[in-house]
């Protein structure tokens, strides 16, 4: 175990802690060992003996990507003193980049039921464990806010002076601390009202939700500012209350322009009141949260045995095999049922229906939907052909990887037919149902013509399927790998694989080219998907087995 | 009756409600000084949540539980000073490594790092773990870790020991060990709470066997007056009897003969 310079920073607030009743010694005791326990989230098969061990905390090598993305906040600091407007978008970008960091990466560890078992039995008070839980999680939303932040801030210090470089600085903290307590005040009253696995499913959900939301309204609130003029004059309304970023934007307006009215500064007294009060709110009511975190163990409510009569005629009139059928509902409960799989594929699942149409219509403005119909526009649709590598090289995880031991023990005669059934579970459960709902309002937009169109994007995306397995997953079984492998393997390849899609579309547009070329290349297409999937998913015969 | 100070524990009409269904069921239990109690009952009576409400992880419980004369409700943690905790199903931080687990946790209980340091060295040497101290616990075996447990709930010089299932995944040998060393600490004024399902251990540590079934106490006596009152000879079949659960024979039977088919909708 080595010294974190993180702590030692912590240890100039000691006093602070001390006023709350925390046990400071104790709970930098606590702070090492999870730190410690972070640069080691590495695959334990890896951790001792392996060659290719890798320590370090993975987590912040990755920060420069944060810095990579901050760059985008540096044409609002630039463009003028307009800082009501500037500055709410530029915390309304902090705010999204610190709550969703929180909500995909921090929530298992605020989640940690463990802490009770092993720190809860020892003699350290509540006020310890609670405020050991929090700042853990600030260390990391300082790294991702400072990531996040400094080129910007230097920007600004460098284009505004000081003061506002000050400002920018304070509110900062500020905010660390709203997406901290706000998100840990969220999961306590869903804690407080449900219980079991329902309460696992509620903030699968709302994890799900979250990071759906926080995308869909970074693009909107992105577009919706293209139409505005950055000169104009801010006016008030009283629902601008509920919008955080404006608080922030608010300060700025205040002490370098000088403007008093009555509505800024209350924007101000709420940028510093609200995560202040939040925070003695949380300290409240923190033991409460660890007391009803005890039900994410229990399941008190017995549940009935559900037949989903669309599994059942999918593994019927899909698959080949027995052994296929088997592998084909076992995976399609997987997908329904795991939560760490949903919580990495539907948010993608969402975007993907999400995206099409935002692009349609902000690449149309000006001719409606009359425009619109008539154009090449319905190529968006291969949005949900983009996501089919990240969603595909998911199926290998699971949470529950250490059951997979059973596909070796069983007597499984042919070992490829296990991801046939996978794979055909995953186009029958979400692939086409994205495609379905798309389609339909497609065809709405853009009228039947486009039905030839958008069977080449459902044999395309079946095809692309097939290239995608066979790259990323082939030889293992599905749901049989740690997600802890998810994060590093992904990368490049699934980048170039995302690419393939782009390939599709200039095919696409090629077969469009031409008179009836679009049926040609349906043919090229469903001839391809058929000898392809008996190449990948060959029928062997039939082993005999000999026993006994 | 018990002596006052000798007195360790003392719960008194203990009853927990949860989601609507009473888990503890009103639990009369005083404890002294050297007992080696053998805390039993079928899954789901209660052990578990017992344990859990005097180490303090669970705060709405209806009654009263005292512990080294301190009423725990109080909200002070410092009677967990005295206490030593072997949790059921092995939970650690497993990617720690022995040491630094153990460390970890003598630190929390308020020792000098360096004494945690070498009493758990030394301990692991008695347990022949002492090469391995230095490796993440998440490559250990399951008796391996049961044993660095063992040793986390005593490094402190414990006076009250909560040991649940705290044999699970031990051979037989460190089983032998175990028992033994249970003995001794309890010959020294320890006083040990063990909670398992393996009867014919507990029949052989525990001086006194306080049955728990559906949130109640059923019997709390030793091992001997338990067989004066009843006809079976060993503990597990006063257990049965005890609980209620005759038809073990019959329940085979029917399990085995749908194993094998017999049934028509196999």
């Amino acid at each position: 175990m080595r010294e974190f310079q993180s702590l030692k920073f912590l240890g100039a607030f000691k006093g602070i802690f001390t006023r709350f009743g925390v046990d400071y010694a104790v709970m930098e005791k606590i702070l090492r060992i999870k730190l410690t326990m972070d640069e080691r989230r590495v695959p334990t098969i890896f951790g001792d003996t392996g060659k290719k061990k890798k320590e370090g905390n993975q987590f912040l090598k990755s920060l420069w990507v944060y810095g990579l993305y901050s760059l985008i906040l540096i044409p609002f600091l630039l463009l003028g003193e307009n800082y009501m407007y500037q500055l709410s978008l530029v915390f309304g970008m902090i705010l999204f980049i610190l709550m969703t960091s929180m909500i995909s990466d921090f929530s298992v560890v605020l989640l940690d039921i463990r802490d009770k078992n092993i720190i809860q039995t020892k003699p350290v008070n509540k006020q310890t464990i609670a405020a050991a839980k929090i700042v853990h999680i600030m260390i990391y939303m300082t790294f991702v806010a400072g990531a996040f932040t400094t080129i910007p801030f230097l920007v600004s210090l460098f284009r505004h002076g000081i003061v506002f470089s000050l400002i920018f600085l304070f509110e900062l903290v500020l905010t660390i601390l709203l997406v901290v307590v706000l998100t840990s005040l969220l999961y306590l009253f869903i804690l407080r009202f449900f219980d079991g696995e329902k309460l696992k499913d509620i903030i699968n959900y709302v994890q799900i939700l979250l990071s759906v939301g926080v995308v869909v309204g970074y693009q909107v609130l992105i577009r919706s500012f293209e139409f505005v003029d950055l000169n104009m004059a801010y006016a008030f309304s009283w629902w601008h209350f509920l919008i955080p970023p404006l608080w922030y934007g608010a300060p700025f307006e205040v002490f370098l322009n000088g403007n008093s009215s009555s509505h800024f500064i209350a924007f101000t007294v709420f940028a510093v009141l609200v995560p202040v009060i939040a925070i003695f709110g949380y300290a409240k009511l923190m033991p409460s949260f660890e007391r009803n975190l005890e039900k994410l163990l229990s399941d008190t409510k017995t549940r009935k045995k559900s037949r989903n009569w669309l599994d059942e005629a999918g593994a019927k009139w899909l698959c080949r095999s027995n052994e296929e059928r088997v592998f084909y509902r076992f995976a399609a409960s997987m997908m329904k049922k795991e939560r760490e799989f949903k919580l990495k594929v539907f948010p993608v699942l969402g975007m993907s229906l999400f995206f099409p149409f935002l692009f349609i219509f902000t690449y149309s403005v000006d001719g409606g939907l009359e425009e619109i119909s008539g154009g090449n526009m319905f190529m968006f649709i291969y949005f949900c052909n983009v996501i089919i590598p990240s969603v595909v090289f998911m199926l290998k995880f699971s949470e529950g990887y250490k059951g997979s031991w059973l596909f070796r023990a069983a007597p499984i005669e042919q070992a490829s037919s296990a991801y046939s059934g996978t794979l055909k579970a995953f186009i029958v459960k979400m692939y086409v149902p994205v495609f379905v709902f798309l389609s339909v309002i497609f065809l709405w937009i853009f009228s039947v013509r486009i039905l030839p169109d958008l069977a080449a994007v459902l044999l395309g995306g079946l095809l692309q399927i097939l290239i995608t397995y066979r790259i990323v997953n082939e030889g293992e079984f599905p749901f049989s790998t740690s997600f802890e492998f998810a994060q590093e393997s992904g990368g490049a390849k699934m980048l170039l694989l995302t690419l393939i899609t782009g390939a599709f579309i200039g095919a696409h547009f090629l077969a469009n080219a031409f008179d009836y070329g679009i049926y040609v290349y349906l043919g090229v297409l469903l001839l391809a998907v058929g000898i392809g999937w008996r190449l990948v998913f060959p029928k062997r015969k039939k082993a005999t087995v000999a026993f006994g | 009756m018990i002596r006052e100070n000798d007195k360790v524990l003392s719960i008194q009409n203990l009853t927990m409600t949860y989601g609507g269904k009473k888990v503890l069921n009103g639990i009369n239990l005083e404890v002294a000084r050297g007992e080696i109690i053998g805390y039993i009952g079928p899954n789901g009576a209660g052990k578990s949540t017992t344990v859990k409400i005097m180490l303090g992880l669970i705060d709405d419980y209806q009654g009263q539980v005292v512990i080294f004369g301190q009423d725990i409700s109080s909200g002070d943690p410092s009677y967990k000073k005295k206490i030593g905790y072997v949790p059921e199903n092995a939970e650690a931080y497993d990617n720690l490594t022995a040491m630094e687990y153990l460390v970890f946790t003598g630190e929390l209980y308020g020792m000098d790092r360096d004494a945690a340091q070498s009493k758990a060295e030394r301990l692991l040497r008695q347990f022949e773990l002492q090469d391995v101290g230095h490796s993440r616990l998440s490559s250990f075996s399951k008796g391996m870790k049961q044993k660095v447990l063992i040793i986390a709930s005593l490094l402190h010089d414990p006076d009250l020991l909560f040991w649940d299932e705290p044999l699970s995944g031990l051979d037989a040998n460190s089983m032998m060990v175990i028992q033994e060393i249970l003995a001794q600490l309890a010959a020294q004024g320890k006083t040990i709470f063990y909670s398992s399902h393996i009867m014919d251990l507990v029949e052989k540590i525990s001086n006194r066997i306080v049955l728990l079934v559906k949130g109640e106490v059923v019997a709390d006596a030793t091992f001997e007056e338990l067989k004066e009152m009843s006809e079976e000879g060993s503990l597990s079949g006063i257990f049965n009897q005890l609980t209620g659960f005759t038809e073990h024979r019959s329940k085979a039977k029917d399990f085995v003969s749908i194993v094998q088919g017999d049934e028509e909708y196999a």
